[in-house]
């Protein structure tokens, strides 16, 4: 968490912008580390090996094109997306990657609402039962903090779509917790 | 909000210990954030090679001669003529096509 007395990210962006700060870049990494890898764990189903390796590229490409951020948004998003990014890379190089694919199924209706107290691991392993797609709406939207344009922008897909992975990648959980709580 | 959404914003906000995670990365990083960016080099080499590529046309067209007749006109400040204008025409459009080049920040 960022003390009050913390530079604001921008301010250290341009240290590191202006002569290459190091210190600079290391407390933006130390700031941003635990959201970055949340989001690629819940992307790599749980991985957190791979999670990891994917996170320290992320924070290498972040070093390397830090001249390119240009304040249009918040350092975090723009870190996202790289993350995001790096995520699809790889996933494209092992497999195909399906992130627009869209089911015919409706929406699952789940009668009841999760149950209060959910382990995190229940939860990874609901997540890590949902498609590409939803899991990675979810993670852009809910782990990443990122609008649906943004995360739109960030998967290449339409805005749309990431409604409905949204809408049914939640639907999906709710039904999966709650069926979890029964067992 | 609904439960599931308190349930995944709660999961995100929940704290990774660094665990040499930090020392990691800063010790992968390369030498400098980003080399300089080099912003002359791309228009330097359009406007050279498009410079080349003028000075041949110029040399071996038939129409070689009143170039050079308007780049002489050019060099005694007589714009008026055919070649002149041409030479005139040409430095502009290498000009232009410089600043645009310059002006590309990507």
């Amino acid at each position: 968490m960022t003390s009050p007395a913390a530079p604001e990210d921008a301010a250290l962006v341009r240290a590191v912008q202006a002569t290459d700060d190091r210190a600079a870049f290391t407390q933006l990494v130390h700031r941003h580390q635990s959201a970055v890898r949340t989001v690629l764990r819940r992307l790599t189903r749980g991985d957190a090996g791979l999670a990891d390796d994917l996170a320290q590229e992320t924070f290498v490409l972040a070093w390397r094109n830090i001249r390119h951020f240009r304040f249009e948004a918040k350092f975090s998003t723009w870190i996202y997306r790289i993350a995001i990014n790096a995520w699809r890379s790889e996933a494209r190089r092992k497999r195909e990657l399906l992130l627009d694919a869209d089911e015919d199924s409706p929406i699952e209706e789940a009668a009841e609402d999760p149950p209060d107290i959910v382990s995190r691991m229940d939860l990874e392993r609901a997540l890590a039962t949902l498609s590409d797609g939803e899991r990675a709406a979810i993670a852009a939207c809910y782990y990443a903090d990122l609008s649906h344009e943004e995360a739109a922008q960030a998967l290449g897909i339409p805005v749309g779509t990431v409604k409905t992975h949204v809408l049914r990648g939640k639907a999906k959980l709710r039904a999966r917790l709650a069926a979890k709580e029964e067992t | 909000m609904s439960d599931i959404e308190r349930l995944l914003r709660h999961d995100a906000r929940i704290e990774l210990p660094d665990d040499g995670f930090a020392t990691r990365v800063i010790g992968a990083l390369p030498a400098r954030a980003a080399p300089q960016p080099r912003t002359w080099l791309r228009p330097a080499l359009v406007m050279g090679s498009a410079l080349l590529g003028s000075a041949l046309a110029v040399t071996l067209s038939p129409q070689a001669a009143s170039m050079m007749q308007g780049f002489q006109d050019l060099m005694s400040l007589r714009t008026g003529s055919s070649g002149a204008i041409g030479g005139l025409a040409m430095c502009g459009a290498l000009l232009l096509s410089g600043l645009v080049l310059a002006l590309n920040d990507d």
